[in-house]
């Protein structure tokens, strides 16, 4: 027989408590921890330094908002490819518009930045409506949908640019991703604002639930009398407008838009959203888990390029990475189901 | 395990440790890993260890301008003397070159430019307008006529570079060559020798008069000439483009590749690290300046753009000198 408690949980006990619920996060702080010692030790004077943190901050958000784009989408079991090239459509019509308009210069900077980022929110709905359609409607795998959609956003965006870069923005649009607020990025500013609305729709909301649900169960989900497709649609257009936001911080923090910004980011979403411990086949899977594993592959990043390692070892370790942290979950949720039994 | 890890720290610390020497020069290519990166990276380590500086060849995996500006800051907080970049974007590390001269770090492109606000001198391989005329000359050299379809098989689109000599040799055929007909736009293959395989057999099949096939970026002349070898069309598609001695040399000697026309990237390597060097030592930079293990340089009036050469190509009777 256990002891009931009747005093209040403490501190100490709540932390205990989430251990128990949650070792993997916990694990994925401590890799976090372990990886900031290791680069402090080993770039002393240089890692462990304010302007370093800002640097990061700064680096950080369009990547990790991208990779909650990813995440939500693979808790439905799905995936999306066209992730980045949906980003950079909607960054490039909103570059064409605001340079177009900057050039006229009837209007003030402000209302050009309004209409360039309402543009690019725009159309990164549209390309979330268009995969959400055949994934949900249509009924097409997601890999292959986003796959055929990535060729499409990506042949648009290289028809409107020619495959040139567009600059010429007001410059005030240099401060999303350039300015600070008391010392912190606003980029970085973003990024939490992002982060804690994700979480919120994610973990407290009905429609976060039925996320969930359909990347258990599509079919049991619908007979159980959720609109599927509805649910589906909405998490390819949220995850459309996470690559709208992340193009958004891209465009100003280059200055410029370009077709092939950020084509690096698709494979490293995908990573980031299995290493924070999301199952690739969905059910599963936290926000702070994804946001957790975007700090550990940063550190990584940015430790590595400080010491000066060749960038193909940071590929190498990232790979490694991911592969022991999975191995990790495959072994502790076996023994879960075994315990459970 | 704690022995892995005992190793693995003390490997690292090594690493650490090197990068503590007096004069830190940063050349970060768009990518690693590619043959022609390669040999330019043997040159610039090359002319590091001739001048007893440390030189960093470091740069992206893949040809992503995001990566460059985000390795770029990095290295900024490490502490560098020089920054020689190949912008994959010269728009994009505009923003994080301009840091790099707020930090007192000298900037100088290489390979292909960044803007000319961002850099203290532009070193290029070659004239590129010469260059783009050289491969559309050898292209009809190498077909015999100068009339008939030719294709164009490209690296990136969004190549700034590959779309200058584009630019020019387009431009320069239509003058001079009138009667030679470019059947499409000019179709990307991802800096993959796979890739433009892929894309000359297509190109071979919906274009059955095509006489010449223009690669531009090392690998595509390499995957275009794969193709025509594989369809046993060496006699009738003319192959030619930039492509790197040793990769080119089997397609040369069996005629599915015409002529290879390129420069040495060892060389460009070591003139960087050279000219940066000068820089940051106060030697001056001049006009016809001889570079040890490079030769005579160009220096154009503006005082910023550094021409190494003159292009060099490759037959089946020189490929085999070369070791890059």
């Amino acid at each position: 027989m256990e002891k009931v408690n009747n005093n209040p949980p403490t501190i100490g006990d709540r932390v205990i408590q989430g251990i128990r619920k949650d070792p993997r996060m916990v694990f994925l702080a401590l890799v976090l921890i372990g990886l900031i010692v290791l680069m402090s030790i080993l770039a002393p004077g240089r890692f462990l330094t304010v302007r370093n943190f800002k640097n990061m901050g700064f680096q950080m958000a369009e990547f990790g908002i991208l990779a909650i784009g990813m995440s939500v989408v693979i808790m439905t079991g799905g995936i999306n490819l066209s992730l980045v090239s949906s980003s950079m459509l909607g960054a490039i019509v909103g570059a064409y518009l605001m340079r177009a308009l900057n050039q006229a210069g009837t209007m003030s900077d402000w209302s050009i930045i309004l209409i360039g980022i309402a543009s690019i929110l725009t159309v990164s709905v549209l390309c979330g409506l268009v995969n959400g359609f055949f994934v949900a409607y249509v009924g097409v795998v997601p890999m292959l949908v986003t796959l055929g959609t990535q060729t499409v956003f990506n042949g648009i965006s290289l028809n409107i640019t020619r495959g040139s870069g567009i600059s010429g923005f007001p410059k005030v649009f240099q401060k999303i991703g350039s300015g600070t607020l008391f010392d912190i990025p606003y980029t970085l500013l973003i990024y939490i604002v992002v982060i804690l609305i994700a979480w919120y729709l994610v973990q407290k909301t009905p429609w976060g639930v039925h996320v969930y649900m359909v990347g258990g169960n599509e079919k049991a989900t619908r007979y159980s009398g959720v609109n599927t497709k509805k649910v589906l649609t909405l998490v390819y257009v949220f995850s459309a407008v996470m690559a709208g936001i992340a193009g958004i911080l891209m465009i100003s923090r280059y200055n410029s838009a370009k077709a092939d910004y950020g084509s690096s980011y698709t494979m490293m979403a995908i990573a980031a959203t299995v290493l924070g411990g999301t199952d690739i086949n969905g059910g599963s899977g936290k926000v702070w888990g994804t946001v957790m594993a975007v700090l550990i592959l940063q550190v990584l990043s940015s430790g590595f390029n400080i010491i000066g390692i060749n960038r193909n070892i940071t590929d190498i370790v990232t790979g490694l990475i991911l592969i022991a942290v999975l191995s990790i979950n495959h072994f502790t949720s076996k023994e879960k189901i075994r315990k459970s039994k | 395990m704690k022995k892995l890890t005992a190793v693995f720290l003390a490997l690292m610390l090594i690493l650490a440790g090197v990068s503590a020497m007096a004069e830190t020069i940063v050349v970060m290519p768009k990518l690693v890993g590619i043959p022609y990166f390669n040999a330019s990276e043997t040159g610039a380590i090359e002319a590091g260890k001739e001048l007893g500086i440390e030189v960093i060849y470091t740069g992206p995996t893949t040809g992503d301008a995001a990566q460059q500006v985000t390795m770029i800051e990095d290295l900024l907080i490490k502490g560098i003397d020089a920054l020689a970049i190949a912008p994959n974007d010269p728009d994009a590390v505009s923003p994080a070159l301009q840091k790099a001269i707020a930090d007192n770090v000298l900037v100088v492109d290489w390979d292909t430019p960044a803007s000319g606000d961002d850099v203290k001198y532009s070193i290029h391989q070659i004239d590129d307008k010469k260059f783009g005329e050289l491969i559309w000359d050898k292209l009809v050299e190498a077909m015999g006529t100068d009339e008939g379809e030719y294709a164009i098989v490209t690296g990136y689109l969004t190549a700034a570079n590959l779309n200058t000599w584009i630019k020019y040799g387009t431009e320069y055929a239509a003058a001079k060559y009138p009667n030679l007909k470019l059947v499409t736009d000019p179709v990307a293959s991802d800096e993959s020798a796979q890739e433009a395989y892929t894309q000359t057999l297509a190109l071979l099949g919906a274009y059955p008069n095509l006489k010449g096939i223009v690669g531009i970026s090392t690998p595509a002349p390499i995957g275009a000439a794969m193709a025509v070898q594989e369809k046993g069309l060496q006699d009738k598609v003319a192959v030619v483009g930039s492509s790197l001695p040793k990769d080119s040399s089997p397609y040369l000697k069996d005629g599915s590749l015409d002529f290879g026309i390129l420069w040495d990237p060892g060389k460009l390597g070591k003139l960087t690290v050279y000219i940066a060097h000068y820089e940051l030592n106060g030697t001056p930079i001049t006009d016809g300046m001889e570079i040890p293990g490079v030769g005579p340089i160009t220096l154009w009036e503006d005082g910023k753009t550094i021409i190494m050469g003159d292009p060099s190509v490759w037959t089946a009777e020189n490929a085999d000198q070369f070791d890059f």
